[in-house]
């Protein structure tokens, strides 16, 4: 993991999601933001390959930045004068304040705690050991989860049907 | 849950667009993807023609009626030389009504081919039924480049008769043609209308309901696919129509699945007539003298024939003088575009470009 | 199969990675394990790069000419012997035209579509197999990657039509992301059954599993293809799903405002998916660069090529004869009638494999039965649904009816001749 290869793309990285997370909320215009949003998501993708975990990577892109961020294009689209003013408003002091607060405390947490380091080794094939785990001991959370989302999309389709 | 507002999303189907046939303007407001209202604007193509026949005289204006409708000239031509007949009473020799009635048949042909192939293209099939039906239309303009020089623009017909006879080989090609075209019909028959994706795009959409067809002075296949049993060629007949045997092809309920069943079918009633009328031709003189610069009697005719599109009439009012004094045009497509409104409103965007597809308008004959 | 190993001279251009290992293995021998690492990359990269730039350039000449050939005329055959210059011209002439920017748009978006564009079609070719052994990233998820990486297509899409500041580039926008959206659902379950089967998501795992028992993932799975092949000619819109470019109604769509070389991306974008649709197809379910024992005398990749390019006259076969859908009959057709196929491919595949692995039964006994019952199920299932689902057309009449006495009525007399 010391690789200068590794060290190299975490910086790259790193600078990537969370640059564009930055300009998300700096930016004027809604919909660069979400653009802003979506190199995020494709930044944190690259984060999770250098964790060797694929799946989750391949899953990150698929759903976050080909589905999640679709439907925010989708709201911006509906909502009028979207384009503009999106660093505007009169929160933005105690947004930084916030944030500031918030950064230091996670920050801390996770430079003073004791991480312990596995010594299971890494994964060589993190597709079937997810798919292990959902349908084993996890398939509870599992159904549940598919389980909401159907009212989810039920309930969408209830809002949207044309008398 | 508060009330959503909603903005209708005007779009401009613009003079300048793939699919409207010539510059023709709809202003559409959609609601997402379904139409709410369809306004048409015309007169992009407006050339002044029937000021400009004013002006000249009766032999001159044949040209003009060849560039109106530019897709079926013959017929155009035909139109106004029966009106100008009409009107000064001359006697069109036989020979000459039986080669009338071959190019409008042949005319009839060529359009119809071109208008189920533009449909088609509306569909979304890259100009491949095009392609294919372009090649029957190619033999029938060689037909017309034969006896009188022009593919497209004909002005063949003249006031009296037709301006040429027919070559020495026209008789055997044409003859030719007409024994190919029947299988070429079936084999296009076969290939387009049992496709279920054409079939899925054009019934049940743009239905015209027969009594609005009716109200809206609408004429030619457009009527004939509501079920309205009318044709000028049995109802008043012309030339020698009444000599010929062919069925009138009608349609069930007027959307446009029905016309293009009408027009493939018309293709080969065409295709019967003509063949009637190559054997019956008779030898004999195929134009009448008539002075150059014709005074027809102080009145006014009206003729009208079944073009491809629909009835196209001529109302000519003279007043003695070489130039007619009124020279009206009852143009096929611009009626045939009245009922555009309520054939599309309700459907989506790609069902209006297909509705107004097959109702076949020539800009030139709308706008004039 | 003797498969060109180590010992093979580096010229034995059957497994192109030969002469590259000897490369990197001399470059391993002589300089830090990063500069392999760099140069392996950079020599992938590159030729995957030319690859694909060479097969946009040409297709644009095999389009044309094979739905040419579709629409009884010849094709370009001007720009030299046989219209081969085409392309050259075609490109040329793109470069040099003028790049419009709307006044009205969204500049740096605007200009950023095309190119983002081409990153999904060129990133997707970096994980087939080509050769045995020549495949530039194995990566342990292929498929989903092939999936995810195809998906980020539907925003580039949307800010192509957005920044237009064009009404019929906003239709056209909408359309694709609904379209899009709708058909990845089917094919992610149709790639589903095949990675059921090979038990691996790795490209070159599938090939090797096919090569190992013998058999297509065609045969095993025939409904599979049938949906992925409906539902990635969606994806890339093309005929007859192409609502999203329609010609004929909303002028291009989304790509309605771009002119020059974003255009000429736009159309290299269409036709690179288009090879990746049949490079996809023909690792899956075509066994990729294996065809039966034949790669000993035929390069591997060559005939990895020669299937792609197969699979892509089908394309260009279905655009020059089918008409378009509209878009609610897409949605239906993806939602009501896909769907439920893929979700019983699935269920149907998982049991055939639950059954071979508990049983243990041999391969050789199983797989042609698997074949047959799957072959039958695909046919009964997609005839019966149709007939249960489809409008059923041909009970409407399909000619006029014909009429041939009406009552002649002259001109002027009281209306009542009409039937």
């Amino acid at each position: 993991m010391d690789e200068p290869g590794v060290v190299a793309a975490f910086w790259v990285l790193t600078v990537t999601a969370v640059g564009s997370a930055v300009m998300v909320a700096a930016v004027r215009n809604l919909l660069h933001a979400v653009l802003f949003l979506v190199l995020s998501f494709v930044g944190v993708a690259g984060l999770y390959i250098t964790l060797s975990a694929d799946f989750v990577a391949v899953v990150q892109v698929l759903i976050y930045a080909g589905a999640i961020a679709v439907l925010m294009l989708f709201a911006i689209m509906l909502t009028p004068r979207a384009a503009r003013d999106n660093a505007d408003g009169i929160f933005w002091a105690p947004a930084l304040v916030l944030a500031g607060l918030m950064a230091t405390t996670i920050g801390l947490i996770a430079t003073r705690t004791e991480w312990a380091v596995s010594d299971r080794g890494p994964f060589s094939q993190t597709a079937s050991a997810i798919g292990e785990a959902l349908l084993d001991p996890f398939v509870l959370p599992f159904e549940v989860a598919s389980v909401v989302l159907v009212a989810a999309m039920i309930g969408a389709i209830v809002i949207v049907r044309e008398e | 849950m508060p009330e959503l507002r909603t903005e209708p999303l005007v779009v401009n189907f613009g003079p300048q667009h793939p699919s409207t046939h010539g510059v023709f303007r709809m202003r559409v407001v959609l609601d997402g993807e379904r139409v709410v209202d369809v306004e048409m604007a015309m007169g992009y193509l407006h050339r002044s023609m029937e000021k400009l026949a004013e002006e000249r005289t009766y032999t001159q204006n044949i040209p003009f009626t060849d560039r109106m409708d530019y897709l079926s000239a013959m017929t155009g031509n035909l139109a106004y030389c029966l009106a100008a007949e009409k009107l000064a009473g001359i006697e069109v020799p036989e020979r000459a009504q039986y080669l009338r009635v071959i190019f409008a048949e042949l005319q009839r042909i060529a359009n119809h081919g071109m208008a189920i192939g533009i449909f088609l293209n509306d569909c979304g099939a890259w100009q491949t039924p095009v392609m294919y039906m372009l090649r029957e239309r190619e033999k029938v303009l060689d037909l017309f480049e034969m006896t009188c020089g022009a593919r497209l623009t004909t002005n063949y017909m003249r006031i009296g008769g037709v301006s040429f006879d027919i070559p020495e080989e026209f008789m055997p090609q044409a003859t030719a043609l007409v024994e190919e075209l029947p299988d070429r019909i079936a084999e296009y028959e076969g290939l387009l209308l049992e496709n279920e994706i054409l079939q899925a795009r054009a019934r049940d959409t743009g239905i015209l309901p027969a009594d609005l067809a009716i109200a809206s002075s609408v004429s030619g296949p457009v009527l004939r696919s509501t079920g309205v049993a009318w044709d000028i060629r049995k109802a008043d007949p012309y030339c020698v129509y009444d000599r010929m045997e062919f069925d009138i092809p009608v349609g069930y309920q007027g959307d446009n699945y029905d016309r293009l069943l009408v027009r493939m079918e018309e293709m080969r009633q065409s295709v019967r007539i003509i063949r009637q009328a190559l054997e019956q031709l008779p030898p004999g003189p195929f134009k009448t003298d008539i002075p150059l610069a014709l005074r027809p009697p102080v009145g006014e005719a009206y003729a009208r024939i079944e073009s491809p599109k629909g009835e196209l009439g001529f109302y000519l009012v003279s007043d003695g003088s070489p130039t007619p004094y009124r020279f009206h045009v009852r143009s096929p497509s611009l009626l045939n575009l009245t009922p555009l409104k309520e054939m599309t409103v309700g459907q989506t965007v790609a069902d209006l470009v297909v509705t107004l597809g097959s109702i076949d308008i020539n800009l030139g004959e709308v706008d004039r | 199969m003797t498969p060109p190993g180590p010992l093979a001279p580096w010229y034995d251009f059957r497994d192109l990675s030969n002469a590259v290992e000897r490369l990197l293995s001399w470059l391993s021998d002589i300089g830090p394990d990063w500069l392999v690492y760099v140069v392996s990359a950079v020599i992938g990269g590159t030729a995957i790069f030319l690859f694909v730039a060479a097969t946009a350039v040409a297709n644009i000449w095999v389009e044309r000419r094979v739905v040419a050939r579709i629409q009884v005329r010849r094709g370009p055959n001007r720009a030299g012997p046989w219209g081969l210059l085409q392309p050259i011209a075609d490109m040329t002439k793109l470069m040099q035209k003028e790049a419009l920017l709307p006044r009205a748009g969204d500049p740096v978006v605007f200009l950023l579509a095309p190119i983002l564009a081409f990153g999904p079609a060129l990133l997707v070719w970096g994980v087939f197999p080509f050769g045995k052994g020549m495949t530039f990233v194995d990566l342990n998820v292929g498929v989903l990657y092939i999936i995810a990486v195809t998906s980020v297509t539907t925003i580039v899409l949307f800010m192509a039509g957005w920044s237009s500041n064009n009404k019929y580039s906003l239709l056209g926008a909408i359309r694709v992301i609904a379209m899009l959206l709708s058909y990845e659902v089917p094919l992610v379950l149709a790639l589903l059954g095949v990675v059921l089967f090979a038990g691996t998501m790795s490209l070159s795992g599938i090939v090797a599993w096919q090569h190992d028992m013998r058999i297509w993932l065609f045969l095993v799975q025939p409904l599979a293809f049938v949906i992925y092949f409906i539902c990635a000619t969606a994806e890339i819109n093309r005929t007859p799903t192409d609502i999203a470019e329609a010609e004929s109604e909303i002028v291009a769509g989304y790509h309605t405002e771009y002119s020059g070389i974003q255009f000429g991306l736009f159309y290299a974008v269409e036709l690179v998916n288009a090879m990746a649709l049949g490079a996809i197809a023909a690792t899956l379910f075509f066994g990729g660069w294996w065809l039966f024992g034949l790669d000993r005398w035929i390069p591997g990749w060559m005939i990895f090529i020669g299937k792609v390019y197969l699979i892509y006259f089908l394309l260009i076969w279905l655009r020059g004869t089918l008409p378009r859908l509209r878009i609610d009959q897409l949605m239906a057709f993806a939602w009501k009638f896909l769907l439920p196929l893929a979700l019983v491919n699935i269920m149907v595949g998982a049991l055939e494999v639950l059954l071979w692995v508990e049983y243990d039964l041999s391969a050789g006994l199983v797989l042609p039965v698997f074949s047959v019952v799957n072959l039958s199920l695909a046919v009964l299932l997609v005839v019966g649904w149709m007939r249960f689902m489809a409008f059923p057309f041909h009970r409407l009449p399909s000619r006029a009816r014909l009429v041939h006495d009406i009552p002649v009525v002259a001109p002027g007399a009281p209306a009542g001749g009409a039937a």
